[in-house]
């Protein structure tokens, strides 16, 4: 079996002189789901927007379900891929559920109009995205964590295989991230997305991903199970801050130290080279 | 439940709008400083020339007028919807901004080339029109880009420089221009409809109607070219294809409006906006009922303008002028303060 996103020696930077990502290759299994994780800068939306096709890359290949990315005409790859950014407020006073309907457009005809088919795959996003409730509400009106469960509602809507996240939780509280987590969780494992999420949040990409892909600044990459992949040397070293390492039943958990927290004088790091008293 | 938009649904509830459309119209025919009996208008043209005043008054005067004011409105009206979408600025209007100036520039032009009103040079002085909307709409966008979309006011006051520019321009020209039709072109410059042949107008509602109903194909996509670029790629919208095919025909109908009845302003701000209040944003509906509600505000705009200071006439600007000012002054000073809202 092969994979449903394969990435293959990939260099990308915005000018020519510039490098983000130098020969990064990996592979997604279809059904899987997949964090991107690394400091600012380390190109992870730059890669979001590589495998959806935004951006181009310099050198290397990326294939979606078998094919070649630059294959796809536009509406072609709205079919497979589908993207949530940062939850935001449109210009215009749109429903939830016509933002939502919007989904569609790689499926309508001229002029636009959805059908029976169309109208299903909305109430069942809206449903089990828990939105449905609030439908007919403007998104100016939603809270943050409302906003985000709607587009991701849409993305769920469009029916791809992949689903692309941009940092779905950066704006939300403890409840509304885990929530944010559980929903795509269900969408995985329920109808079998394969779901590749950049994200700041170490710990609830241990919990929730199977495979992670760590970007580090200077370009570059480990790419492995969650578990393998963050090990404190591991995020010390690409984060370049202190951290400690706790265990809570089988999973690692981190938490970063900075130079006034308290008590962090009592842990002992790798960072500090030992010098630490 | 909410109910998405169905086809069916929007056919009746344009069907609606058109039939309040066609009152108004014959209500507006009927006014006037001549009394019009309808019974007499139904009785026909008389065997000879002169006879059946009524019918030709209603039939030659005034239903021209009348259907030549409706086209421009929901001509205008239709420019506004789309420049709103793409330019994501809830503040657009092909006046506002400019474009209308720089269609009218385009008809001065052709003037200069020695174009005069009438048929024959109809499409001359159309493309001249085009040409300017066109190469003013590609210059605010140029303009919009390069200040950056944090600011619903930048591309406003890039419209009103543009706009001031070609007004100090076509000024210019008008008067080094031939003095014998300065009088004429400063009506026409502050907004103006006259009676027009035939012939002129069915052309013009042709090329109108054909525009209108390329955007409404375009309408789905505009929905979400408001979210923004990136957004419209993910969702499988060619955002550079459908903003160069929403931009073509919203320079097509400015201009044709132009060259019919000079710059009348804020019909493409008002109507929208009164428009998605009432039935909402989505832009498959927007766009037609904003065609016909533009056009029963600017019959109904005329009517007032031609009679309420008979006689004499107003140029039909000045009403669509003293309606829009204050309501474009009201919306400015609310979305000024939800400039977050512009991302």
């Amino acid at each position: 079996m092969s994979g449903i996103i394969e990435v293959e020696n990939l260099s990308f930077g915005y000018t020519p002189e510039e490098t983000i990502l130098k020969a990064l290759s990996f592979e997604v299994m279809p059904g899987t789901f997949v964090g991107i994780a690394g400091p600012n800068g380390a190109g992870k939306t730059t890669l979001l927007n590589l495998l959806c096709g935004l951006l181009t890359p310099k050198a290397g290949s990326i294939e979606i379900d078998t094919a070649h990315i630059e294959s796809y005409s536009i509406r072609k790859l709205a079919q497979k891929v589908s993207v949530v950014r940062h939850e935001f407020v449109p210009v215009f006073d749109f429903t939830v559920r016509e933002c939502v309907s919007m989904a569609r457009t790689p499926y309508l005809g001229t002029f636009g109009f959805e059908g029976k088919d169309d109208k299903k795959f909305v109430n069942d996003a809206l449903a089990i995205t828990d939105t449905a409730r609030f439908a007919h509400r403007p998104l100016a009106q939603l809270s943050g964590g409302e906003r985000q469960r709607v587009f991701i509602a849409r993305a769920l809507a469009q029916n791809t295989a992949i689903l692309l996240l941009d940092e779905p939780t950066s704006f939300l509280d403890l409840k509304h991230q885990v929530g944010i987590y559980d929903l795509l969780k269900t969408a995985q494992l329920e109808k079998g997305k394969t779901i590749v999420a950049v994200t700041h949040d170490i710990n609830l990409t241990i919990q929730y991903a199977d495979e992670v892909l760590l970007l580090g600044a200077d370009s570059s990459y480990q790419h492995g199970r969650a578990k393998d992949v963050f090990s404190l040397d591991q995020i010390e070293k690409v984060f370049g801050v202190r951290t400690f390492a706790g265990k809570v039943g089988g999973e690692n958990f981190f938490l970063p130290l900075g130079k006034f927290a308290k008590d962090s004088r009592q842990i002992t790091s790798k960072l500090d080279g030992g010098q630490q008293e | 439940m909410v109910k998405n938009l169905t086809a069916k649904n929007l056919a009746i509830k344009v069907f609606i709008c058109l039939a309040v459309l066609a009152v108004v119209m014959c209500l507006c025919a009927m006014v006037g400083t001549q009394k019009v009996s309808l019974e007499k208008v139904f009785a026909g043209p008389g065997e000879e020339a002169g006879q059946a005043i009524d019918y030709e008054i209603f039939v030659g005067v005034r239903l021209p007028r009348v259907i030549l004011a409706a086209l421009v409105g929901a001509a205008l009206a239709c420019a506004g919807v789309v420049l709103q979408a793409i330019l994501r600025n809830p503040l657009a209007d092909p006046y506002i901004l400019g474009i209308s100036s720089g269609a009218g520039l385009g008809v001065i032009t052709a003037f200069l080339f020695g174009a005069t009103w009438g048929f024959f040079w109809g499409g001359a002085i159309a493309v001249f029109a085009f040409t300017g909307a066109s190469l003013t709409v590609w210059l605010v966008w140029c303009i919009g880009r390069f200040t950056g979309k944090s600011q619903v006011t930048n591309l406003l006051l890039a419209g009103v420089v543009v706009n001031a520019f070609f007004s100090a321009v076509i000024m210019f020209l008008t008067s080094i221009a031939n003095s014998e039709q300065l009088r004429s072109t400063i009506y026409w410059l502050m907004g103006n409809i006259t009676e027009k042949d035939w012939l002129v107008l069915w052309v013009s509602a042709g090329c109108i109607l054909a525009g209108i109903i390329g955007l409404f194909n375009i309408c789905h996509k505009l929905n979400i070219l408001t979210f923004g670029q990136e957004e419209a790629k993910a969702l499988g919208v060619d955002a550079a294809k459908t903003r160069l095919v929403a931009f073509g025909f919203a320079a097509f109908i400015t201009a044709i409006a132009v060259s019919l009845s000079g710059l009348i302003g804020f019909v493409g701000l008002v109507i929208p906006h009164g428009v998605r209040l009432v039935f909402g944003p989505d832009h498959r509906q927007l766009l037609p009922l904003s065609a016909i509600i533009g056009s029963i505000f600017l019959v109904i705009a005329d009517t007032l303008a031609r009679t309420i200071v008979a006689p004499a006439q107003l140029p039909v600007g000045v009403i669509t002028a003293i309606v829009g000012g204050p309501f474009f002054l009201v919306l400015l000073a609310k979305y000024s303060r939800k400039v977050s809202w512009l991302k």
